[in-house]
Parts: C-alpha cells; structure tokens; sequence
C-alpha cells in the first residue's frame, strides 16, 4: 500500500533522512521506535508532503501512485491522513465546522464519543485544548477525515492513561474499517513510550536511528528489546 | 398611535425584494417593523407592534415637537464641509423615524433599508431612532444596491438615542456598487444602564467607504460591538470610531476584524474613559490575503480618570502558513482552507449574527475574495 524505496530526505544542504525503504502491506498497521532526533516525524512528514522537507532521492508511492510532485492537498485527497503532533489552533473554527467542511459531520458524533470529546464539538479547533486532548482531537480528525492511509505521530504522548486505551481502540477501529471500495486501510504509527502498543494491533515495527531504519521486527518483541538495550539492533 | 398612522403601504418590486434579501430584508408581517427608502423617497414604512411608530423624518417633525431638538443634536453640522452640505440640502429631509415606546418589548426585528436605483445618484439621508427608557428591540438594517447600479454617493447620518435601561441589538449590512462612495456617520447616545450590541458587515467591493462613528455611554451602560470589514482589490474603506464612557460604570467592548484581500482598510479607534470606575476594550485584528493590500489599524486610549480602565490589543498579519498545511493536509483545497480560515478570523459564529443571516454573510465571503461582488 505504501512503499518508500531508498528514500533521501533533506532540508536545503541538510540530510535529515538517508537511503530509508519501507513498506506497509494493506491491512498492516506498522510502527516506528526511535529516540528523540532519529527523523521519525521528519519520515511522515515527508510522506505527507509537508513544508520544508524535500524528497531528494528515492521515491514514496501510495499504491502505486508516485507521490512526488504532489502538495500536501493532492496527497490527502488520494487518500493519506496525518495526525499531527503538535496541530495549530484554528480561531472561530469550531470541530463541528472542521468536520462539515472535510464532509465528515456524519461520523462526528461516534468519533467524539469514542474518544471522550463530545463536549469538544462546539470549541474552537485546538484552542485551549490541553495536551493529551489536542492528542484526542488529531484522531477524532482521522474518524472525520478518513483517509485509506493513517500517519500518527505520537498518538499517546500526553493522554492520561484512562484515554490512551480509548485512542488505542479508535485507532484500530479506525485502520480495520474497510474502505468504500472494500479495500483494506493500513497504518504508520510513532510511539516513544510504547505505552499504545498494549491496545494498538500492530503487525510490524521499526527502529529509526539516526536518520536510517536500522532493524524491523515484531513489535512487543522490538519494544522489550528496546527497553533493555536501547536503540540499536538486536545483536 | 395606532399601527395604520404609521403605515405606507407602497410595494416594493420584485428586484428591490430580491436584493433587500441579500442584506437581511425579511417580508414586513415577520418583523416589528419595517422602513425602506429608495432614491429620495420612503417608500414602505410599516409598524407591526403598537410599540413602534416609524414614519418619515419630514413627518415626525410636524408630528412630534421635541424631534427638532433630537436633529443634529449628536451630529455637529460644521464639523465637516460634506455635513455642512449635506444640513443645507436637507431643508426636506429624506429618511426615517424610528421610535420603540418606553417599556415596548418588541420580540420581532425591526428592519431598515436604504436602496439606491439611479446609476451617478448622489443621495443624502438623515434618520433618527429612538429606543424608550426600558424597551427591548433587536434592529436588522442594510444598504442595497442594483446590478446595474455601480457609481454614486451615498451620504447618511444616523443619530440614535437609546433610554435608560433599554436593550438594543442590532446587525447592519451594506452592499453598494462596486465604484460608489459613501460617507456615513453614525451618533449614538447611550443613556444609563442601557445595553446595546451593534455589528457592522462591510464586505462588498466599493471604491471609497469612509464611515465615521461615535458613541456616548452613560453610567451602568454596557455597549459591545463588532465590525467586520472586508477589502477586495480596489476598494478603500476607512473606519473612524470613537467611543465615549462619559460616566461610572460604563463599559464598552469594540472589535474590528478587517480582511485585506487586495484593498485598503483604515481602522482608527479611539476609546475614552471620560469618568472613574469605567471599562473598556478595542481589539482591531488583520488580515492581509494578498501583500498587494494595506490595512492599519490605530487603536487609541485616553483616560481623563485615574480610574478609568482601558486597554486595546491590534494585529495584523498574513494567513498563517502552518494552519493552511493543516488545514489542506486534511484534504482541503488550498481555496477553501484560506475561506475557512477567513471564516474562523471573522467569527461569524459569533451569536450576534442572526442564524438566518449567517449563511448569507459566509457566501459573500467567498464571493467577495474570487472577485464575484
């Protein structure tokens, strides 16, 4: 579904990301671990076209589609959706507005339920919310937007621990809904604490370091490996 | 006063409907009462509530003796040459009288419009409103103009007199031609312990707009008001506002959001905390949609009491590029993202916009920024 093939990522002079190759079958959630600085925001960003990361070798393709060229509009409307880790608030535009104008007034109700949020839906978007709701509020986003393709980045960093099951469960409820066509989603998830690996379906992780994946492997199992020895590749 | 003294009953065309329904006109059995002039003449003034008498100015005059000292009593003729004109041409006086009985409750809007039909017309208007001690009116006004209708000049002077205690709400409109002028000037006293909200909607394309207004709040008096002010290419508007809290316990709120999508917006804001124990706010906020555009917004204070509370906060910027990212990176066209934006900078959620009127005002939004008005 999404296949990145030696993909080089670079703000101006800068390389950021190195010779990176990965893919996400249709139906596979996968996840990314790595420490602060490794280039795991920078790699979804990259994907989803944002503003100032270049493409400068390799290629991103969303099936089978070649990505690059696209603004970051053409990529959502082809069926990819990010939830932000640090969103801008967006004055006088309340989530009930946000989800009219992505056509997904429909699925606010269920969405904001499911996530704890229905006293949100009158607020302004990201205004005053605290960091575990501004958390909350990128996944309601995705039930509003529902793209083919999810990128989270972070999704439980700041959630209190009684909403991070609730963010686990919407985003499995999220990635296993068919698409209107019937066709499979899939996911790309960053986690630092792990903590969403105990509710998220996961089927494969990665260990980003230092710009480059260094190893892939079942994601508990990858995870325990971290929490002993850190990330680097198993020996 | 019975509501058929007060009734002329003249039909307005179907095209004069068409384009009052543009600026908030709704059919005269549905509101409190209705007023619209066209040209140099009123041609409907209708009452509904034995509360509300509305007639034109020349009538009041003769009716009621005390209208006299009411006229330009807030509006000083010689403070300009265009009112100096504008006093000696009205040796007739065009335009209305509006005056809500002390105590009246009148649960429907009253409405009142200003139409300009003649192409190259220069077109002068006096009104009056008077809202008793004690009464309870929410008032829907706009200005319209054909499709055919481009230049001409428009000058209005409104002086409006709000009773102790009273609340009044009202939402203004205008929507002239694209190549017109208007000057307006707008006087309001506000006596003790009255409430009043106002919101202005200037969006229309126009080529110089200058609008000129002052308000005097009396003790225990609350005013908040709005302007939303848009700017297409080519159009001028000046907004000169000054507000007065002349005695304790006056408190007033006044919010310009001003959008440049290529024109010029001026935004000179005064606020005076004339006695003690007042309070008062001036938010000018800008947005510039295009860098061939200027806004400016000068917010002033002036205290003349120690304890005379005033502040103001002004802005102005472009659209922020990390909220258009995210807006489109949720699949937004670029065009909509900046229209939703727009939106949410001019609040028109806010509850002082009518519901009905809502909808309108957010189409001519995006109308007025892909240069359709």
């Amino acid at each position: 579904m999404l296949d990145v093939d030696h993909m080089t990522v670079a703000i101006g002079d800068a390389i950021l990301l190195a010779d990176i190759s990965l893919t996400v079958p249709a139906g596979e959630t996968h996840v990314l671990l790595g420490p602060n600085g490794s280039g795991k925001s920078t790699f979804l960003s990259a994907i989803m076209g944002l503003e100032p990361f270049e493409l400068t070798a390799g290629t991103i393709r969303f099936r089978g589609i070649d990505l690059a060229g696209l603004g970051v509009s053409e990529r959502a409307q082809h069926g990819i959706g990010m939830a932000f880790q640090r969103p801008p608030s967006i004055e006088g535009v309340s989530v009930a507005e946000f989800a009219a104008a992505v056509g997904g007034a429909d699925r606010l109700a269920h969405g904001a339920e499911l996530l704890d949020l229905e006293a949100f839906v009158d607020r302004d978007v990201a205004v005053g919310f605290s960091g575990g709701e501004i958390k909350r509020w990128e996944v309601l986003k995705l039930f509003l937007q529902k793209p083919d393709f999810f990128l989270f980045d972070e999704p439980e960093s700041g959630v209190d621990m009684e909403h991070i099951s609730a963010v686990g469960m919407a985003i499995n409820e999220l990635v296993a809904e068919p698409g209107p066509d019937g066709a499979k989603r899939g996911a790309l998830l960053i986690t630092h604490t792990g903590l969403i690996l105990d509710y998220v379906n996961a089927d494969q992780a990665h260990i980003m370091n230092g710009g480059r994946i260094i190893h892939s492997g079942p994601p508990k199992e990858l995870f325990a490996h971290i929490q002993a020895s850190g990330y680097v590749a198993p020996g | 006063m019975t509501q058929a003294d007060t009734t002329m009953a003249a039909e307005l065309s179907a095209e004069e409907e068409a384009i009052l329904k543009e600026v908030g006109y709704s059919d005269p059995t549905s509101r409190g009462a209705t007023t619209v002039l066209v040209d140099h003449a009123l041609r409907l003034t209708r009452s509904e509530h034995e509360g509300v008498e509305v007639m034109s100015i020349q009538d009041a005059l003769m009716r009621y003796d005390w209208v006299q000292d009411l006229m330009f009593s807030l509006v000083e003729p010689d403070e300009n040459e265009l009112l100096r004109q504008a006093s000696e041409l009205l040796q007739d006086p065009i335009g209305h009288f509006l005056y809500v009985h002390p105590g009246a409750k009148v649960s429907a809007p009253l409405q009142s419009f200003t139409v300009m039909e003649r192409p190259q017309e220069r077109q002068f208007t006096h009104n009056i409103t008077v809202i008793g001690e004690g009464a309870d009116v929410e008032m829907i006004s706009g200005s319209a103009v054909p499709a055919r209708v481009h230049a001409g000049h428009h000058v209005s002077i409104e002086e409006a007199f709000i009773g102790k205690g009273a609340r009044c709400r009202s939402i203004s409109i205008e929507h002239w031609g694209s190549r017109m002028s208007v000057d307006s000037y707008a006087r309001t006293k506000v006596d003790d312990g009255a409430e009043v909200t106002t919101n202005q909607i200037m969006l229309s394309s126009i080529k110089r707009s200058v609008s000129d207004t002052q308000m005097f709040i009396g003790a225990d008096a609350r005013c908040s008001d709005q302007a939303i002010i848009f700017a297409p290419s080519g159009t001028e508007r000046v907004f000169n506002t000054q507000t007065t809290l002349l005695a304790p316990g006056a408190r007033s709120e006044s919010i310009a959001r001003m959008v440049s999508a290529g024109g010029t917006i001026t935004n000179n804001a005064l606020l005076i905390g004339a006695a003690e124990h007042t309070n008062g706010f001036l938010g000018c906020d800008g947005l510039l949609l295009s860098s061939d555009g200027e806004i400016t917004a000068t917010p002033a204070l002036r205290a003349k009491s120690a304890e005379a509370v005033l502040s103001h906060e002004a802005s102005v910027g472009m659209i922020d590029r990390d909220k258009l990212t995210y807006l489109m990176a949720s699949g937004l066209s670029e065009d909509r993202a900046r229209d939703l934006i727009v939106q949410g900078f001019l609040s028109l959620k806010d509850d002082y916009i009518p519901a009905g009127l809502r909808q309108r005002v957010t189409e001519m939004i995006a109308s007025a920024q892909s240069g359709g008005m």
